[in-house]
């Protein structure tokens, strides 16, 4: 007993933050393994198909739902298959490479204001670091590697070729994505993104939420093609190209492939919270205070503190929700672009545009400062 | 000799350069069928195969699964010339022949196999029958199976006569353009066909 | 020495030699029916007819002598009419049984009918004259009355060659048929010759009959094992079953292949042949079954007598050889066959029924070894334990064998061949399945080519006397058959 009330506040915040992270990471898990069989869904609605269907258990198929079990129950079953003439150590840990990363960011993401429990101030988010997008570019610059080691293991030309597009195309497009969060950062003040969200829940003119989006609409279309270009999907699947060299995972099978497929459609669910937490006021509702709503104009409806965490919660789960569809939609509506079209897009438009929104940002908040 | 074909792309104005809009007018034709589909997922035209077929249109002129024609006792029009198997480009037919022991037509086919999962549905086998024993009228689409054995069709299950006469089958030989007097299921048994001629004239010779 | 020109190209030929045959040489094709090389000419058929200068109709090429100053043409418009209307005379009471019809694919009606005329018919089926349809008319034959085009082969065949005359042509004109005579049938022994020269389907193998259509069959050239004299033939086979042999006429040898020549390939499909080995009537798998054999030589070793067999090719027999001499090291070993050799029937089939007592001979002369008598009287003596020789072959020493008791080990191809009494058997592929040489009577070396695979596991018994070696510590170094071969003189 002496022992707990020495170290209580150690172990009550080891505690929280392991429950934290149980949490947020398992829903994260779920949710994606839900996109997985989203992406087939929503295809072939948009196809005029009724899509996959056939998984059922005891005669009850739900539609397909449990497909993604189903896809699960095979990756493991299949044969683990490693080339001969592949190193074996950098093929093994390729997989890994392309996972950890992708998990290890949503620590910065914060997916709530705070909860009350037993007079404790509990923060929604992982881990609040002071430079979170720092962390988030950092971090994800590192996932190259898994690209890369994995298409270098293999020993095998397709994959070393789909390797090196990838690592061309993700140096290249990592400098945008990190330029076009520069704006943000100077409105804000901040590389925090709890920080970010809070100054997003105020109001802009009185009644205009003040959104990252309203600051910066050009930003967030930067961003946005920039995100999908480092998620390695249509339009920019250049280093899977499906239709010409597969990919540099050619050479995986089982669960190291599925490693790498798990990787890209967490990514999805990343960018999607990111875009939600940095350009749509990721947890703030229009108008939700601490207490309850506050309209703009005087009529004001009170709340329950746990009411507003859950639906401050809630937004930040729909928000999400939306760009997952998004993204999905994108995907299948584009067409690829020639390698030399992406690196052309990169270098010749997004960069210079992004170094101009900097600029303009720059000068508007040097005159408004004055 | 490679021959050139000039096509004449006109080049993207600066609107449609900069994507955005073309995106967005992309983006919202396909949303639009998505959430027409969500939303009455009655009305795609897509249907669950092979549980659920369509009705063939009443003047459908299409290859169907196969059968094989029968004379009026059942025995199978057939002579296993293997004149179809030799005609098949995907190697599906299977045919073994034996010798009937009376006097009569003298081969027919002990095994007849189709391999559906094999078969690419080209007719090559009814064009080249020269009895006319093998169609295609069945108008049956074969379905998926989950084994191999499933897609064999033998000789049993090939064996049948369609349950409304002859329509399909004349309307088969109409387009062949052949003026076949009798109708093929009204082919007398084997008893009498190919060799009734012969038969009856040895009978007169007092031969036999 | 005449000189005549035939579609323009001149040619001089010997004195006697017909338009057909000179065109021959030329490389001018003349369709015929009833002519054959080897049948006297007849010239009934009207397909071979030629135009020559200055005479006043058209000449049949089998049965015209080449006369000097002759000009021949095979390919104007006249001769052509002539083949269109003879072939429209044939079909004319022809029956439409091609889909039945195991002529179909080789039919001399079919394809003359495809390069001399597609000309529509102009008879109704109904006219057709019906005759009598399969009727069996030997142990090998069918013969339909109705396919028949009374071009007389059959009948010239069997007179001429068989001498035994049982066809004949019965009746007159449009009535004509080819019949047996009174209380004859089809059993000369040669009988399957005539389903070969028949031009259409009117006589057919029984043995071949509805097996298969002759356009999926691939041709192997090989050699006939049924007696001495090694006549080539040609395997037709396909998907790894031999369906019928065929003669491969050559100068040498033969022309025609006798009807138990024709049906040795059934050996090798049938249900007693082995694919493992037999101990005391069990069947074993091969591995247990050559370590069995092995110890049993071991315990045996200088008392092991080893007999060649002239049922074996050249190549097997002297593994054999090798095997006694370099593995087991024994004295008594025996390569010495003798048997009288010659045309028994003046047709082909030979006095000695192996084919290869020639060849044994050549690997006797290498290697050596004992006579056969020698190697009976110490069996009888009780000086060999053990007798490792081929089914066939021991049964040569079967007197002895039984008098002493001795125990037999032997190679068999099928379990029907095993002489009782045998301790163990163990397979070998056989002539169909794996290559072979082999001396016929005349001295003339022939080559076997395997139409078919052997079954699984089943080895060329040089490679199965080598394992035995091997298993009982010896090398002999056989990596193939010519390794076998090696010291052997061939002519």
């Amino acid at each position: 007993m002496e022992f707990f009330e020495a170290n209580k506040d150690i172990l009550l915040f080891t505690g929280i933050a392991g429950a934290k992270i149980l949490a947020f990471l398992g829903a994260v898990m779920g949710f994606t393994a839900l996109m997985t069989l989203a992406e087939r869904k929503v295809s072939s609605l948009m196809q005029d198909r009724i899509g996959p269907n056939r998984a059922s258990v005891f005669g009850f198929s739900f539609n397909g739902l449990f497909h993604p079990i189903a896809d699960a129950i095979k990756m493991i079953m299949k044969e683990d298959f490693v080339p001969g003439r592949a190193q074996k150590l950098l093929f093994t840990l390729a997989p890994f490479f392309a996972l950890v990363p992708v998990l290890a960011l949503f620590a910065v993401i914060p997916f709530g204001d705070y909860v009350m429990i037993y007079g404790y101030q509990v923060e929604l988010q992982i881990a609040d670091l002071p430079l979170g997008l720092f962390f988030i570019l950092a971090l994800s610059g590192l996932a190259i590697y898994g690209v890369f080691l994995g298409g270098w293991a293999s020993k095998s030309n397709f994959a070393l070729l789909g390797a090196m597009r990838g690592a061309a195309q993700m140096v290249s497009y990592e400098v945008v994505l990190g330029l076009t969060l520069v704006g943000l950062m100077m409105i804000y003040g901040t590389a925090s993104l709890q920080d970010m969200v809070r100054a997003q829940g105020s109001l802009l003119l009185g009644f205009i939420p003040a959104w990252g989006i309203i600051y910066q609409p050009f930003a967030f279309i930067l961003f946005m093609t920039a995100a999908i270009a480092e998620n390695k999907r249509t339009p920019f699947d250049l280093v899977e190209g499906e239709s010409e060299i597969i990919g540099y995972f050619m050479e995986y099978s089982s669960m190291r492939f599925a490693a790498f497929m798990f990787a890209e459609f967490i990514e999805i669910v990343l960018i999607s919270m990111l875009a939600a937490t940095l350009f749509f006021g990721g947890w703030q509702v229009p108008y939700l205070y601490d207490t309850g709503f506050l309209f703009p104009g005087g009529p004001a409806l009170p709340m329950n503190h746990y009411l507003v965490a859950a639906l401050q919660a809630g937004a930040f789960t729909a928000k999400t929700v939306f760009f997952c569809w998004f993204l999905l939609i994108v995907r299948w509506t584009l067409p690829r672009f020639r390698f030399d079209q992406l690196m052309g897009l990169c270098w010749k438009a997004l960069l210079p545009l992004a170094l101009l929104n900097i600029l303009i940002t720059g000068a508007v908040l040097t005159i408004l400062a004055r | 000799m490679i021959s050139v074909k000039k096509v004449n792309n006109k080049p993207l104005n600066l609107l449609e350069r900069i994507y955005l809009r073309e995106i967005a007018r992309g983006i919202a034709v396909t949303t639009r069928h998505f959430f027409t589909n969500l939303l009455n997922p009655k009305g795609m035209p897509t249907i669950r195969y092979p549980e659920q077929t369509r009705p063939l249109p009443g003047n459908a002129n299409l290859r169907t699964r196969h059968r094989l024609k029968m004379r009026s006792d059942g025995s199978p029009k057939c002579v296993a010339c293997f004149m179809c198997q030799t005609a098949c480009p995907a190697y599906c037919i299977h045919i073994e022949a034996a010798e009937y022991t009376e006097n009569t037509v003298e081969k027919y086919p002990a095994v007849f196999d189709i391999d559906l999962s094999r078969c690419v549905m080209c007719g090559m086998c009814v064009e080249a029958c020269p009895e006319d024993a093998i169609a295609m009228d069945t108008r049956e689409i074969p379905g998926g199976a989950l084994t191999r054995e499933e897609m064999i069709m033998t000789k049993e299950s090939l064996l049948r006569n369609l349950p409304d006469g002859s329509a399909h089958a004349q309307s088969g030989n109409a387009r062949s353009g052949y003026d076949l007097t009798t109708p093929s299921e009204e082919e007398p048994s084997r008893k009498g066909a190919a060799n009734r001629l012969a038969n009856e004239y040895l009978k007169s010779r007092g031969e036999e | 020495m005449p000189k005549l020109t035939i579609d323009g190209k001149s040619i001089e030929v010997e004195k006697g030699t017909t338009l057909l045959a000179a065109a021959q040489q030329l490389g001018v094709y003349i369709p015929r029916y009833c002519y054959h090389p080897k049948l006297s000419i007849s010239g009934n058929c009207r397909m071979c007819m030629v135009e020559v200068e200055k005479a006043p109709k058209l000449l049949t090429a089998c049965s015209t002598e080449a006369a000097e100053g002759m000009i021949v043409s095979t390919t104007s418009d006249k001769v052509k009419a002539a083949r269109r209307d003879v072939l429209e005379f044939l079909l004319i009471n022809h029956p439409l049984d091609c889909p039945i019809c195991d002529q179909a694919g080789e039919c001399g009606l079919q394809d003359y009918y495809m390069d001399y005329s597609l000309a529509p018919s102009r008879f109704r089926m109904a006219d057709k004259v019906r005759r009598e349809k399969r009727r069996p008319v030997g142990p090998h034959l069918v013969l339909d009355k109705e396919r028949c085009i009374l071009c007389t082969r059959c009948v010239r065949f069997c007179s001429e060659v068989t001498k035994t005359s049982e066809l004949e042509v019965m009746e007159r004109a449009d009535h004509s048929y080819i019949g047996l005579k009174e209380g004859k049938a089809l059993d000369n022994g040669y009988s399957l010759n005539i389903a070969d020269i028949c031009p259409v389907g009117a006589f057919t193998s029984r043995d071949f009959r509805f097996k298969s259509r002759v356009w999926f069959l691939k041709k192997v050239p090989t050699v006939c094992l049924g007696c001495a004299t090694g006549c080539l033939i040609e395997a037709h086979h396909n998907e790894n079953i031999i369906y019928r042999l065929v003669p491969r006429p050559n100068p040498d040898t033969n022309t025609w292949l006798c009807d138990h020549g024709r049906l040795t390939y059934k050996s090798v499909q049938a249900g007693d042949r082995l694919s493992k080995g037999v101990i005391k009537n069990g069947l074993i798998d091969l591995e247990p079954a050559l370590r069995e054999v092995a110890s049993r030589i071991d315990e045996a070793r200088t008392s092991v007598a080893i007999l060649g067999s002239p049922w074996l090719s050249i190549e097997d027999n002297a593994a054999l050889a090798r095997l006694a001499k370099d593995g087991v090291k024994t004295g008594s070993y025996c390569f010495d066959f003798n048997s009288e050799q010659g045309i028994k029937d003046g047709i082909l089939i030979n006095k000695d029924s192996a084919p290869n007592t020639s060849g044994v001979k050549a690997v006797g002369a290498a290697h050596g070894g004992i006579k056969l008598a020698e190697l009976s009287r110490r069996i009888t003596a009780g000086e060999i334990k053990l007798v490792l020789t081929e089914a066939r072959a021991a049964g040569l020493i079967k007197q002895a064998l039984k008098s002493a008791g001795t125990r037999l080990i032997v190679f068999a191809a099928n379990r029907g061949e095993i002489p009782p009494d045998t301790y163990a058997t163990l397979p070998y592929a056989s002539y169909f399945e794996t290559p072979g040489t082999f001396i016929n009577y005349q001295g003339l070396r022939r080559r076997t080519e395997p139409p078919v695979k052997a079954p699984e596991g089943v080895k060329p018994l040089w490679a199965v006397v080598n394992k035995l070696a091997a298993y009982s510590g010896d090398s002999l170094r056989l990596e193939s058959a010519e390794d076998a071969l090696e010291g052997i003189e061939l002519k």
